[in-house]
C-alpha cells in the first residue's frame, strides 16, 4: 500500500507537498541569484528596482576574473587528463589483478575523497612550503588530482566490471598486442565510464575551493579562490553574475552528460 | 582461465603485470597524501617542543571545547533535518511516475552540481538582515524586526542542510525502490493500519539507507569548511575552520596538526562504524 503511488490516499498529498517544497527550496536560491545578477541594486534588493547588464560588464571589464577563469580551466584540463589516464590504469590493475591486499589498496586510493578536505589542504600546504612549490600550478594540479582520481577509479572501475574481458582476449588471439587490444577494443567499449570520469574529474577541480585557497598565491588564483576572496570583502552583485555564468555552465554540462548517456551505449 | 593466463603473461611480470598499473596512483597517494598527512600529525607532537602540550591546550580550553561542541551540534542538527526532510522526498521519488521523478531528480542534481560558493553566496544574500526572507516575514507581519539568520549557527545549519539534502535523498531513494511493494500490501492485507505499516514494515526495511545516509551527512558536516566560514561569521567557528585558522592566520603548525588529528580520528572512527555495520558490499 505505502509503496503504491495510486493507493496512497491522503498521504500522497502530504508527500507531494513536501517534495514540491523541497524542490522549491533547492531551486529557488539558484533562480534568485540568476535574477539578482540582472538587477540594478548594488545592495541586492529583491525584486530589483530595474534591470541591467552592469554586473556582467564589470565582471568582464576586470581582467583578474578572466585570468582566474583561465587558470581554473587550465588546471581542470590538466587534472582531467591525468585523472582519466591514471584512473584507467589503476582501475585496470584493480579489476584484472589477482594479488593480496587489493581491496585495501582500492580503499587507500579512495580515501582522499572521504577525508575532511581541510586536513589534506593543510598537510599539502606544509609540504609544498617545504619544497618551495607553494603557489605553483604543479601544487594545484597535484592537490586536485588527489580528489579527482577517486571519481575516475570508481567510474572506470564500474564500467570495466560490466565489460566482458573475453572480447579483449579475442582481439589478442586475433593478433593484436595487449595494449592495442585495450586501446582499440576495451576503451571504446567503456567510453561511457571514461566520459563520466572526465566530467567528474573536471568538476572536482573546477569547483574546488578549500584546497585551492591553500594552494593559491596572489598571482595564481582559480575562479573559486577569486570568488572566495571577493565574498570575504562584500556581497557585490558581480559575484551573482559570476555565479550565474557558472550555473549556466553546469546546466550545459548536465545536458551534455544526459545526451552522452542516451547515446549508443545503454 | 587459459585466456586470462595468455593475456596476463604479456604484461611485465608473469603473475602480476597488473600490479604495475597501480604504480602511478600509488606514488601519488603515498608522496602527496600519506606522507604529508603523517608529517602534519607529527608536527602536533613536535612543535613548538616535543610533547603533548598542544593536545592539552586544545582539550583543556573552553574556547576550543566550545568549537568542538558547535561542530557536533551543527552536524547533528543538519543530519536530523536532512534525514527527516529527505525521507518523504526519497519515498515519493521511489514510487512516483517516471516522468515526474525525472523532473525532481533533475532539480536535485542541478542543485548538487551548482558551484558550492554560488550556493553559499545565494544563502548569504537571502538570509541577510535586509534579505528576501526577513523582508517577506516582516511584510506578512510575522516579525517586527529582522531575525538574525546569518553570521550565526542558524545560517550555517540552513546552508548546510541545503547542501546535504541530495546526499540523503539519492541513496535513500535507491533503498526504498529496492523494497518489494508486495510486502507492504501483505502487511495491509493482514490488517496493519497505515501507521503500523510505516513504523513496522517500511521504516525498518529502509533503515539501512537512513543510517548510511545519516552517517555520511554527519561525517561530511563535521569536516565542512566553506559554508560555516561564510555563513557562520567569525565568532561561531567550527572545527575545520579552526584547523585552517591555526595554520593560516596564527601560523601555529603544532596546534593546527593537533586539531587536524582530532578531526581525522573522529572521521575515520565514524567511517569504521559505517564499514562495519552498513557496508554496501556486504548488503549486496
Amino acid at each position: 500500500m505505502l509503496l503504491d503511488f495510486d493507493k496512497l490516499g491522503a498521504l500522497r498529498g502530504v508527500l507531494i507537498g513536501i517534495t514540491v517544497a523541497v524542490c522549491l527550496f533547492l531551486i529557488l536560491p539558484i533562480v534568485f541569484i540568476a535574477a539578482l545578477s540582472f538587477g540594478s541594486s548594488q545592495w541586492l534588493i529583491f525584486p530589483p528596482p530595474s534591470w541591467t547588464f552592469r554586473w556582467y560588464h564589470d565582471l568582464f571589464a576586470d581582467p583578474r576574473w578572466f585570468y582566474a577563469a583561465l587558470t581554473s580551466l587550465k588546471i581542470a584540463a590538466i587534472v582531467t587528463v591525468l585523472s582519466v589516464v591514471i584512473g584507467f590504469l589503476t582501475a585496470l590493475g584493480l579489476n584484472r589483478g589477482r594479488f593480496p591486499g587489493r581491496d585495501a589498496l582500492r580503499a587507500l586510493f579512495l580515501t582522499p575523497m572521504i577525508l575532511p578536505v581541510v586536513v589534506l589542504a593543510v598537510a599539502l600546504y606544509a609540504l609544498f612550503l617545504k619544497l618551495g612549490l607553494a603557489g605553483t600550478t604543479f601544487a594545484f594540479v597535484v592537490a586536485h588530482l588527489l580528489i579527482a582520481l577517486p571519481f575516475s577509479i570508481i567510474s572506470i572501475g564500474n564500467a570495466l566490471e560490466g565489460f566482458d574481458k573475453s572480447i579483449e582476449d579475442a582481439a589478442i588471439l586475433c593478433g593484436a598486442s595487449p595494449w592495442e587490444a585495450r586501446l582499440r577494443v576495451t576503451v571504446p567499449a567503456i567510453s561511457h565510464g571514461i566520459f563520466a570520469a572526465a566530467v567528474f574529474s573536471f568538476l572536482a577541480s573546477w569547483d574546488e575551493v578549500v584546497l585551492a585557497i591553500f594552494m593559491a598565491s596572489p598571482t595564481l588564483q582559480t575562479l573559486p579562490v577569486k570568488i572566495w576572496t571577493t565574498l570575504r570583502q562584500d556581497l557585490t552583485p558581480v559575484i551573482a553574475a559570476a555565479s550565474t555564468l557558472l550555473i549556466a555552465f553546469t546546466i550545459l554540462l548536465m545536458i551534455l552528460a544526459a545526451l552522452v548517456r542516451k547515446g549508443p551505449k545503454t | 582461465m587459459a585466456l586470462w593466463a595468455t593475456a596476463g603473461a604479456t604484461g611485465n611480470g608473469k603473475r602480476d603485470g597488473s600490479l604495475g598499473y597501480l604504480v602511478p596512483a600509488l606514488l601519488l597517494v603515498v608522496i602527496f597524501f600519506i606522507i604529508p598527512v603523517l608529517m602534519l600529525l607529527l608536527r602536533s607532537v613536535l612543535e613548538p617542543e616535543p610533547g603533548l602540550q598542544n593536545y592539552a591546550t586544545l582539550l583543556g580550553s573552553t574556547t576550543y571545547l566550545r568549537i568542538f561542541l558547535n561542530t557536533f551540534i551543527v552536524a547533528a542538527v543538519v543530519t536530523i533535518l536532512s534525514v527527516s526532510i529527505g525521507y518523504p522526498v526519497a519515498w515519493l521519488l521511489a514510487i512516483m511516475p517516471e516522468k515526474w521523478s525525472r523532473l525532481v531528480l533533475a532539480i536535485i542534481i542541478l542543485s548538487m552540481w551548482t558551484n558550492l560558493l554560488a550556493r553559499t553566496y545565494a544563502w548569504m544574500v537571502l538570509l541577510q538582515r535586509t534579505g528576501v526572507i526577513n523582508k517577506t516575514l516582516m511584510g506578512l507581519g510575522l516579525i517586527d524586526a529582522p531575525l538574525p539568520l546569518v553570521n550565526n549557527l542558524v545560517g550555517v545549519t540552513i546552508g548546510m542542510t541545503y547542501i546535504m539534502l541530495p546526499f540523503v535523498i539519492l541513496p535513500l531513494m535507491g533503498v526504498i525502490r529496492a523494497i518489494d511493494p508486495g510486502i507492504l500490501r501483505a502487511a495491509a492485507l493482514c490488517g496493519a493500519g497505515r501507521l503500523q505499516c510505516f513504523l513496522r514494515v517500511l521504516l525498518p526495511l529502509s533503515l539501512p539507507g537512513v543510517a548510511a545516509g545519516a552517517l555520511m551527512v554527519f561525517v561530511m558536516s563535521l569536516g565542512y569548511f566553506v559554508t560555516p566560514a561564510l555563513l557562520g561569521g567569525t565568532s561561531n567557528m567550527m572545527l575545520a575552520e579552526l584547523v585552517a585558522q591555526f595554520v593560516q592566520s596564527l601560523v601555529n603548525w603544532g596546534m593546527g596538526g593537533a586539531a587536524a588529528l582530532v578531526l581525522l580520528v573522529v572521521t575515520l572512527a565514524l567511517y569504521a562504524v559505517q564499514l562495519r555495520y552498513f557496508n554496501p558490499n556486504a548488503a549486496r
